[in-house]
């Protein structure tokens, strides 16, 4: 089997592992193991039924300045693709906040000077309050396993009864009586 | 107003005018003027009153709705949008002065019924309304129509509105001369206009006419929202009165334009404000008399990297040891009556103390000085009253960018910058949150699909910009100025390693 397969399967495999119904989940991949290849395409089809790899329910993601809501490991946007930290405005930027182009070298003025940088706020615990007026934090996550290295998938979450999309809000990883109130992730570089 | 306003107005006018040969206009006029007799001149006056009040508020909502859509679609201001409204103008003055038949046209009435069972200003209130709307009844001239697709082109809402006071008031005037004195004027206007068709034929005429005109218009001015590159290889505009001034890109000086004069002046840097020209470079500023170029004072400024002046201020940029910048000001007077470069004149006025930030240029108006900071945790811009050293934070924002701040008295003008969008927006100082938006570009940003690939966009929907948000640009809203009715906008697109930075200035309808 193809690495590239092979992977995918396991993110299928992954996804379909819900922190709500591992057991139950757990006997349909059984049942569809048994039942071969065919069946398992419709377990990637199910896990493939969301935005983003490791999100198997139907919360919609934290706003995200590049749109994919990865998150560093203190809740700063990263640029999906590769993991670039990124500003408020979805500019790659370098250690000092200065945008860079699409070769990494800092973008200057008329006069030669790098251009200075924009604001650059967490996406939950900043932008989310921000952009919708009610505290929000992080509280607990899950890991799964996506595109061959674990991820860990967060719940930003609030005391609101609504989700981003307007659902009914669930407990997710929250504690303390707060709700999901939209998710993101945080990709790690182990391997799985 | 512009030229292009005043026209726009006028042709919504006429073309409002021209409605009264519609079934209904002759209606309105024969069953308003007709009351005197049975209700009294009391009701007629009250009647043609509330058709007027309705008259406005139908056109007024008609056109400012189809200015929302255009401003909803986006591209509103740019060159594209103009030169749609400037097409649908010239097509519609052709289509006037051929006379060719009104398509699309819509075959219907007012209910004739109101009346009858309605209070005679109720329902000359309403049937104004209905009038007014302009799309409810009889289209008689396709100046109509091409109203219709110029808001949209516009997308300005202020446009929208002058349409529709226009076309409403166009649509009152006729019912509202002739119904009062029906049995003397009325009745003979009425019979000239039903007997001879070459009156209509003048008016749609008109109309054309009126239409080409606007089209002039927008060509020569542009709209109140459209951008004109007033410089090319050109950053860092100033402008004060008639007169403006700008770097230029390649290093080669600054420019001075005044009343029709070009003068090159060799500075990095220069600003203008009050009666004076600040130029100035890495080491010292000097201040001139911009009418007779006599020196005011020559200040050292090492590490000068901005300047603003005024009648009364001459402010700089300079970097912080340690990084960001920091402001400083100089009272001119004083610095008339002390030798020039005299030490301690200048004082800090911004990033002194408390976090590394980033300001942008700064502005000036009289006592006033405008900047813009920016950390990691937001940027805010502030006005400091020199004078009184009083200072107050007019606009900030956590997750949005807003740079480049101009003043005009006590109009600002910004860049206000997101991960969608940039717009320049012009508000007041007494209520700043409520701007208007003068030129929109898109995120220079590249943005993902809001989903991983071979996944679905379900769950995305947050983290998307609205419908009508522009496609992104390489171009970045830079350094801006604000004068009068002219707003002034560096667009940068950005340098890189060897790459040198090239920009342009353009100028929008303040």
């Amino acid at each position: 089997m193809p690495d590239r397969q092979r992977r995918r399967l396991s993110d299928a495999l992954a996804g379909g592992t819900s922190r709500r119904g591992f057991l139950g989940r757990a006997g349909g991949w059984l049942l569809a193991t048994a039942a071969g290849t065919a069946a398992l395409q419709v377990g990637i089809e199910d896990a493939d039924a969301h935005h983003y790899c490791g999100h198997t329910y139907t919360t919609g993601s934290c706003p995200h300045p590049t749109g994919i809501p990865r998150v560093d490991v203190h809740g700063y946007p990263l640029r999906a693709r590769d993991g670039h930290p990124v500003d408020d405005l979805g500019r790659p930027i370098d250690r000092a906040g200065h945008p860079l182009d699409a070769h990494g070298r800092r973008l200057t003025d008329p006069g030669g000077r790098p251009l200075p940088p924009a604001p650059r706020s967490r996406v939950c615990q900043d932008g989310v309050p921000d952009r919708y007026g009610f505290h929000t934090q992080i509280d607990g996550s899950w890991y799964r396993c996506c595109g061959g290295k674990v991820r860990r998938l967060m719940d930003c979450c609030a005391y609101h009864r609504t989700r981003i999309n307007g659902d009914e809000a669930l407990t997710g990883y929250c504690y303390s009586g707060r709700r999901v109130f939209c998710v993101m992730y945080f990709q790690t570089n182990v391997p799985c | 107003m512009s030229a292009a306003a005043v026209i726009l107005l006028l042709t919504a006018f006429a073309a409002g005018v021209t409605g009264a040969w519609s079934p209904c206009g002759f209606s309105m006029v024969q069953t308003l003027g007709s009351a005197r007799a049975r209700r009294g001149a009391r009701a007629v006056h009250a009647s043609c009153a509330t058709f007027a009040v309705g008259a406005l508020a139908g056109g007024a909502v008609t056109f400012t709705a189809l200015a929302a859509i255009g401003e909803a679609l986006g591209g509103a201001g740019s060159g594209a949008s103009l030169a749609v409204a400037v097409a649908i103008a010239l097509l519609a003055a052709l289509g006037e002065a051929l006379g060719v038949r009104v398509v699309p046209q819509i075959r219907r009435q007012v209910p004739e019924p109101w009346r009858r069972t309605l209070p005679l200003p109720l329902a000359a209130g309403l049937y104004g309304v209905l009038l007014g709307l302009g799309f409810t009844t009889f289209v008689l001239t396709l100046a109509v129509w091409a109203l219709a697709g110029i808001a949209v082109a516009i997308g300005s809402l202020g446009a929208g509105l002058l349409i529709g006071l226009g076309f409403g008031a166009g649509r009152a005037l006729p019912v509202v001369l002739m119904a009062p004195r029906y049995a003397t004027l009325g009745q003979r206007l009425e019979l000239a206009m039903a007997e001879r068709p070459a009156l209509l034929r003048r008016l749609r005429l008109a109309d054309g006419a009126l239409l080409a005109a606007l089209a002039l218009a927008f060509l020569a001015g542009g709209s109140a929202s459209a951008a004109r590159i007033v410089a090319i290889h050109a950053t860092d505009p100033s402008a004060a009165g008639g007169a403006l001034a700008f770097e230029r890109v390649d290093g080669a000086g600054a420019v001075l334009l005044e009343g029709g004069a070009r003068s090159e002046l060799p500075a990095r840097l220069v600003a203008i404000g009050g009666r004076f020209v600040a130029t100035g470079d890495r080491h010292a500023i000097a201040v001139r008399e911009r009418v007779s170029g006599a020196i005011v004072v020559v200040v050292p400024a090492p590490g000068a990297t901005q300047l603003a002046v005024s009648d009364r201020w001459l402010v700089w940029r300079a970097d912080r040891p340690g990084g960001g910048d920091r402001l400083w000001a100089l009272p001119l007077p004083l610095a008339r009556a002390r030798p020039a470069g005299s030490a301690g004149v200048a004082r800090l006025v911004a990033g002194g103390t408390g976090a590394r930030a980033a300001i942008d240029r700064p502005a000036l108006s009289g006592d006033r000085l405008a900047y813009a900071v920016t950390a990691q945790a937001g940027s805010r811009i502030v006005v400091a009253n020199l004078a009184m050293r009083r200072r107050r934070v007019v606009l900030s924002a956590r997750r949005a960018l807003l740079a480049q701040p101009a003043l005009d008295g006590d109009r600002l003008l910004f860049v206000r910058s997101s991960y969608c969008a940039q717009r320049l927006e012009l508000t007041s100082l007494r209520a700043p949150r409520r701007a208007r938006v003068l030129l929109a570009l898109g995120t220079t940003a590249k943005r993902d699909a809001g989903h991983e690939p071979g996944y679905t966009s379900q769950g995305s929907e947050p983290s998307r910009c609205p419908r009508g948000t522009p496609r992104p640009t390489d171009r970045t809203l830079w350094t801006t100025a604000l004068s009068g009715r002219d707003a002034y906008v560096t667009l940068l697109r950005p340098g890189a390693g060897r790459t040198p930075a090239a920009a342009r200035i353009v100028r929008v309808g303040a």
